[in-house]
């Protein structure tokens, strides 16, 4: 006889209810496999998205170029003449150079802060916050006359403004660096987060400020920030070839390279990770789907009689596999909705204790968590529902 | 064309082995429609493995079985869950409900192994609950009975599907002789509303009360007679 797929549903929602322990114990395995695919994968993700952002934050795209001369000639006015001439390659270039020392504003100095040490001075060109990806928040940036004029001006990263000045504004205040004064013009937005706050804690002046901080008016690193990703291979074989052409390997040495294939190694190791702890969730909710395969065994057995009185009353072979595998698919499907539930609940917890930001599991893999709870579920009962419905009628009745 | 024609039939267990039982030994036997038969004898006489295979739930390993005309042997699995269903209410002496189902969803499987719609099967299981007076205990469960309600629900179970034959295997065997006889009445009222009754026991009493008596002792019939009830 005929039974249909509503009828079959009805009855493995009985049969669960009636069984409620066990019918809870049963799902606990797919309920934990699930949650924990749900917060290893999202954990995962979310720091990839993290990770991609600081190197965001640094800024994409960058090219580092390091010239050294062994007679102290300095390149700098060459290479951002260059670079700049490369308009549809380069949107930027500034010398990379820093000078590490306490920043003192009043009675404040950042040598008393134990905190968060020291604070970097950038000695940068009028470029500096386009390559490196800071906004300004207040005042005005440094322009190319600072660094012609040797003006002693300086433009503060977010951290140190707050570190120096609290809520007061700074335009127009005088700061020492290196026990030279400098007049604060403007501040960036801060761009680093929470978790990264150190990209804030610091300062630009005009590299040209190098002769008064690092006592050498001689610049070996820069960075050139290209417009996109295809721009910044070929930028970097014109700035080799130009570099080629302006130091003799004999009287010094150059490198360029990129920081955008560290980012593209540090994708596929997230990928490997990802694949990793999906895998190891994954055997989770294998061994759930056995401990299903058990339990509908048991369950089987224990219901014998009523299979067989199934079958006295006109339930063919058909349907009673149907309602098994109806009801370990329900079984499987239930707890996956719960394991997704909690595994949400567990991304949220996760993500705020571990990263620091609001995760949420990616959609598709909701819905692949689901219908691979569903597969399970039927795949699992597959053999505990054949054995049931194979059963004798006779025999059947005559069990216990 | 009678509704049942056994014929030489066997049910042998572990055949070949030293410890072969043979149940059922040569058993050829019919029986008409509208009657009221009672298959007697002591227990391991080979009554109970004759009603299972007269109702189609088990086969036998040798010889024939006609139910209504059809070979029952050559079956498939579907086409004999569809005479189970269909042609054969069974009343067993245990009960056999399925005690995490109510009176009114015991007696409603039946109806829905057969496909029938939700308004369908209300109908039919209030009627049917309504012939053996338990309307008032639909909607409760076996273990809230008592054993002659129990044994009620399962004839109301039998007799939902309207089947042309009903199997009785000691349906009061587990009852006190007040509620015994309260089910053999029901039994009666089946047989006079035409349904084919079979009634296996080993209670004589019980028997005198159909009009046929087969008797079987070790596997074979070794008596079928008419009893003085019988209208001939």
């Amino acid at each position: 006889m005929r039974l249909n797929v509503r009828q079959g549903f009805k009855m493995a929602f009985k049969s669960i209810i009636n069984n409620k322990v066990r019918s809870i114990l049963t799902m606990l395995g797919i309920i934990i496999g699930v949650a924990a695919v749900v917060i290893l994968v999202s954990i995962v993700r979310g720091s990839n998205q993290k990770l991609r952002e600081f190197y965001e934050s640094m800024g994409t795209n960058k090219i580092n170029v390091s010239a050294y001369q062994y007679n102290g000639d300095d390149i700098t006015q060459e290479l951002y003449d260059f670079c700049m001439g490369l308009k549809t390659l380069v949107v930027g270039v500034t010398p990379n150079s820093s000078y590490y020392g306490p920043i003192k504003y009043l009675t404040k100095s950042t040598d008393s802060n134990q905190e968060y040490g020291q604070p970097i001075t950038y000695l940068g060109s009028d470029l500096y916050s386009t390559c490196n990806n800071y906004t300004l928040a207040g005042g005005r940036d440094i322009c190319w006359l600072d660094v012609k004029n040797y003006n002693q001006v300086v433009v503060l990263g977010a951290k140190l403004k707050e570190l120096l000045f609290d809520y007061k504004n700074p335009i127009g205040e005088k700061i020492t660096i290196g026990g030279q004064k400098f007049e604060v013009i403007g501040v960036y937005e801060a761009k680093g987060g929470s978790g990264n706050w150190y990209v804030d804690y610091m300062c630009v002046v005009p590299y040209s400020m190098s002769r008064l901080l690092n006592k050498t008016t001689s610049m070996t690193e820069f960075t050139v920030k290209a417009k996109n990703a295809a721009a910044t291979t070929e930028a970097i074989t014109r700035i080799t070839g130009f570099l080629e052409g302006q130091i003799d390997s004999n009287a010094g040495f150059f490198n360029v390279w990129t920081e955008n294939t560290w980012m593209e190694s540090s994708d596929e190791q997230n990928k490997m990770m990802s694949l990793v702890l999906g895998g190891i969730a994954g055997i989770s909710l294998l061994v759930g789907g056995i401990g299903i395969m058990n339990i509908m065994l048991v369950t089987v057995r224990e219901r014998t009689r009523e299979i067989g009185i199934r079958k006295a009353i006109g339930g063919s072979r058909r349907s009673i596999l149907v309602q098994f595998l109806i009801e370990s698919a329900v079984i499987c499907a239930t707890g996956g909705i719960i394991g997704i539930l909690l595994g949400y609940l567990g991304t949220l917890v996760a993500g705020k204790l571990l990263l620091d930001m609001v995760l949420l599991p990616s959609v598709p893999m909701t819905i692949g968590a689901f219908l691979f709870s569903v597969v399970l579920g039927i795949s699992f009962g597959m053999y505990p529902a054949v054995k049931a419905s194979g059963l004798q009628p006779v025999e059947a009745l005559r069990a216990d | 064309m009678n509704l049942i024609d056994l014929r030489d039939v066997y049910k042998i267990y572990n055949e070949g082995y030293e410890n072969e039982v043979r149940a059922l030994n040569g058993v050829s036997l019919e029986i008409g429609r509208g009657e009221f038969v009672s298959i007697v004898g002591a227990s391991g006489s080979g009554k109970s493995t004759l009603m299972n295979i007269l109702g189609c739930l088990d086969i036998p390993t040798y010889g024939t079985y006609y139910l209504d005309g059809q070979d029952v042997g050559e079956m498939t699995d579907a086409q004999l869950s569809r005479i189970r269903n269909k042609e054969v209410g069974f009343i067993f002496q245990g009960f056999n409900l399925i005690p995490e189902l109510n009176a009114y969803e015991n007696v409603e499987l039946p109806l829905i192994y057969r496909g029938l719609s939700a308004g369908q099967r209300h109908e039919m299981v209030m009627e049917a609950l309504a012939r053996v007076g338990l309307t008032e205990r639909a909607r409760h469960r076996p273990s809230e009975m008592s054993g002659g309600q129990q044994q009620r629900v399962a004839i109301a179970r039998a007799i939902s599907t309207q089947p042309p034959i009903i199997m009785a295997d000691e349906p009061t065997g587990a009852l006190d002789s007040k509620t015994g006889e309260h089910v053999l009445e029901i039994l009666k009222g089946l047989h006079q509303s035409g349904t084919t009754v079979i009634l296996i026991t080993h209670n004589s009493a019980l028997a005198d009360a159909s009009e046929r008596i087969i008797s079987i002792s070790d596997g074979v019939i070794i008596d079928d007679r008419l009893t003085r009830g019988a209208a001939v």
